[in-house]
């Protein structure tokens, strides 16, 4: 028995963790990349903008932007209070969010959020030099969170929600990840494949995590379809869509296994068959159809599965006793 | 005995809780004040900051709404607890349990029989004229004829160094989450002043409450099948920290109005597995906003048709509707005869001198004495409309007066209490701060009383203000256990059998000037 609103708060709760944690990795390593890579081109590649789109917040950094020339995309990204999904933005939801789930998470979960948020609303600025350290922190900060509420929070229905938003927003991070390629600076017929190109697929492999993976399932040299194959692909790779969107579904069935068919076939039927196109489908069809596109695709159905979630299981009314 | 820190302690007009009258340190106080003694300046700041790290890491904070930045404040912990010997908690304690049955028993009353009104032990005036009297409630009997299953008495020591009753909460008293909480971070940072036989641990009372719940179910249902929810008013509460800490602690439902629904004069819960029963509802919304049928319809934190439910015994709501007739501080001056009244007994904890201006001889005694008392408004809280005789102007107190003749049911008036003081550390020194303390009692099949308390102390200096909403902090409050050799000393109106060295307070003489105009507005 779970109320439906706990459900929905813990399932955003895991999204919210997860897409923090992303964001921090993506700042991590992208940043640095463009620095050192600005060697390779002559010029420093506009790593910032692909972020900034990567988090859904392009539209307002311009406009943030027009009112303020001199704001700092780093500060944009990581602490700004008007952007909805600046890092600080996202953890002090997930601990708006945690504060409401105090009888269902430990102590330690609970400890643990917020003292992220309130380091981070400590902070007044991020320097450049100092940035490293930040986002680094913030990524152990919440697999921290992870760890502790595997290990002290019960394997409950709670749980299987946590998960399942967790698993939905990795999805969706991961191809935001692999879509940045697409916002940077598009390389000319010759760059393909040259030491830029190659730089850029490893920076996004080591945003996602993979580079260690990447290296070991002895993937041979680095070129974006094998990056993105594993990144989409892969069926043992954690952090692949494929492997996130079968651990959704496991958790799913896990989750509404007292809920009444009506509510649950809908979600159940969206995600299935997205679990199905994933393991069916191979990078040389989605590169035909247009690596964006196809990415694009991806993230509206899955926000086709959240809409279902939160319309037949989180408010639904039951019709009857 | 305590060094330094303690040589410039000065003491106010009250009694002190930590020393007496000569300066020697009381009983209660001796096992902690020689584990205290190697403190320095340093040590007191580092503990003080260990405690206040831990508790915003905890999350036991209120936000301060005015800050766009949203900074979150932690209510003030002061280090040195309050002590209670066994001996003089026994009688505390058998006070408060006789207090809680007589009130209980007198709500019984007024909803059904009304024996007490028509043996005129309180004035049909007094009762029928409250707002807090629910028409809702009349001719019902909650389970085990209890309705105020969870009660927060507040005392203070008074000049006579005797506990005395200032007011009861008996509709949703809180606090009790930092009763639990400052002895969580007094046992993380000083687990060295500890005293080596202890002190009662409180951490029972979560077990406690659940299983006083799950006592007064409806009659018809199972302990097994069950459910016990908490409803709150949700997460911008002030006390949202407190039902959340409750409800993880019992590992019970937190809830809100929207998560309830009725159906055939039963509460349902909407889960994920579909609408899931409730029995009984552990309620922190008041009664005006539960039930938007029965009492005001634009209360959007209620359950629309949950008073049905609960007359119809479905369900069970504690505190039940209606219990704030019997803390109505009116109704709070005859509580002495309540208790004589239905125990046949004398009442062990003495109120607070009080008039109330409906008695007619009484209202004449407030006014002609009126420069000496502390006139309040009965239903109002906070400290709003109060008025302070000694510090008032002619033209206050004729205003009052007046506003008195035109409704003597709404004032009454009590002398200013010089309530005792504990030793507080702030400024680099300890200085005396005056404290109250307010126990927590659950009623279900029997009376139970949380061997500790919430203390609250007065962090300005000479304030008798101690709301945490005003600028007061809370210390820990410690129960001892196994003190029996300290017992021959241990009531602090006994004399004192050692004296102390060289650092013996001095006492203040200078009377404190800022007489705070809310002395008792401690809900």
């Amino acid at each position: 028995m779970m109320l439906s609103r706990i459900a929905e708060s813990l399932y955003w709760l895991g999204r919210q963790l997860e897409r923090a944690e992303n964001v921090a990795r993506m700042v991590h390593v992208d940043y640095h990349a463009s620095i050192e890579s600005g060697a390779l081109v002559g010029h420093v590649p506009r790593t910032w903008d692909a972020l900034i789109a990567a988090t859904g917040a392009g539209d307002s950094f311009v406009k943030a932007q027009a009112e303020d020339p001199g704001r700092s995309p780093a500060d944009f990204l990581v602490l700004a209070r008007d952007n909805p999904n600046s890092i600080r933005s996202i953890v002090g939801r997930a601990r708006e969010l945690a504060r409401t789930l105090r009888p269902h998470i430990s102590r330690e979960v609970w400890e643990e959020i917020n003292t992220l948020h309130l380091s981070l609303n400590r902070r007044t600025s991020v320097s450049e030099y100092e940035l490293y350290d930040l986002c680094g922190s913030i990524k152990r900060s919440i697999e921290t969170v992870f760890g502790l509420y595997d290990n002290t929070v019960l394997f409950d229905e709670g749980r299987e929600w946590f998960r399942c938003g967790l698993f939905i927003e990795r999805t969706d991070m991961t191809s935001r990840i692999l879509d940045t390629k697409y916002h940077l600076l598009l390389p000319t017929a010759l760059e393909v494949g040259g030491p830029l190109d190659r730089y850029q697929w490893g920076a996004i492999l080591r945003s996602a995590s993979a580079w260690e993976a990447f290296r070991k399932g002895g993937r041979g040299e680095i070129s974006g379809t094998r990056v993105a194959s594993m990144l989409l692909f892969s069926s043992d790779f954690p952090r692949s869509a494929r492997f996130c969107v079968r651990a959704l579904l496991r958790h799913f069935g896990n989750a509404t296994e007292l809920t009444p068919p009506p509510q649950r076939v809908g979600p159940q039927r969206l995600i299935t068959i997205l679990d199905l196109d994933l393991a069916a489908m191979d990078i040389r069809r989605a590169m035909a159809i247009g690596l964006h596109e196809y990415l694009d695709t991806l993230q509206s159905r899955l926000i086709e599965i959240d809409r279902a979630l939160a319309n037949d299981i989180f408010r639904a009314l039951p019709e009857s006793v | 005995m305590p060094g330094g820190m303690f040589e410039r302690y000065e003491q106010l007009a009250g009694p002190d809780e930590m020393f007496d009258r000569d300066g020697s340190i009381r009983p209660a106080y001796r096992a902690f004040a020689e584990r205290l003694a190697h403190w320095d300046v340093a040590e007191y700041h580092l503990r003080q900051s260990r405690a206040d790290l831990a508790l915003l890491n905890a999350g036991i904070t209120f936000t301060v709404y005015s800050d766009e930045q949203g900074t979150e404040r932690i209510f003030p912990f002061s280090l040195i607890p309050r002590i209670i010997g066994s001996r003089e908690w026994a009688h505390v304690e058998a006070g408060l349990i006789q207090r809680v049955r007589a009130l209980n028993l007198f709500l019984l009353d007024v909803y059904n029989a009304q024996r007490s009104i028509r043996d005129h032990v309180v004035p049909a005036e007094v009762v029928f004229g409250a707002p807090e009297y629910s028409l809702r409630m009349v001719g019902f009997e909650p389970p085990l004829g209890v309705y105020a299953h969870i009660a927060g008495v507040d005392l203070v020591r008074d000049q006579n160094e005797r506990f005395v009753v200032l007011e009861d909460n008996l509709r949703t008293p809180s606090g009790v989450s930092y009763v639990l909480e400052n002895r969580t971070v007094m046992v993380r940072v000083a687990p060295d002043v500890f005293p080596p036989h202890g002190v009662a641990p409180v951490n029972d009372y979560p077990s406690r409450l659940l299983a006083m719940l799950l006592e007064v179910r409806p009659p018809h249902v199972t302990e097994a099948d069950c459910r016990v929810v908490i409803l709150t008013p949700g997460i911008y509460n002030s006390a949202y920290f407190e039902h959340s800490f409750l409800a993880q602690q019992m590992g019970v439902p937190l809830v809100e109005g929207v998560d309830l629904v009725t159906h055939n004069e039963r509460v349902y819960l909407r889960s994920t597995s579909g609408l899931e029963p409730v029995h009984v509802i552990y309620r922190r919304v008041d009664d005006a906003f539960l039930d938007p049928l029965a009492f005001r319809a634009d209360s959007m934190l209620g359950v629309t048709g949950l008073m049905s439910a609960y007359r119809a015994g479905n369900v069970t709501v504690t505190n039940a509707v209606g219990t704030g007739i019997a803390d109505d501080k009116v109704v709070y001056r005859f509580v002495p005869d309540i208790i004589r009244y239905f125990l046949n007994e004398e009442p062990l904890l003495p109120n607070v001198e009080t008039f109330a201006a409906t008695v007619p001889e009484e209202r004449e005694f407030i006014r002609r004495h009126a420069r000496e008392l502390v006139i309040k408004p009965a239903n109002a809280s906070g400290g709003y409309g109060v008025l302070i005789g000694p510090q008032a102007s002619d033209d206050r107190i004729a205003e009052t007066l007046a506003a008195m003749d035109a409704e003597p049911r709404q004032w009454i008036a009590q002398p200013l209490q010089e309530f005792s003081t504990i030793p507080t550390f702030q400024d680099d020194g300890l200085h005396a701060r005056r404290a109250d303390l307010r126990p927590y009692i659950l009623t279900g099949a029997s009376t139970w009383v949380l061997p500790s308390a919430l203390t609250r102390v007065a962090l300005r200096a000479g304030s008798y203000v101690v709301n945490s909403s005003q600028g007061g902090g809370s210390k820990d409050t410690w129960v001892l256990t196994d003190d029996d050799e300290l017992d021959e000393a241990d009531t602090p109106s006994s004399t004192a059998t050692t004296g102390t060295d060289a650092a013996s307070p001095s006492r203040s003489s200078s009377q404190s000037s800022s007489q705070s105009s809310s002395q008792s507005a401690t809900g």
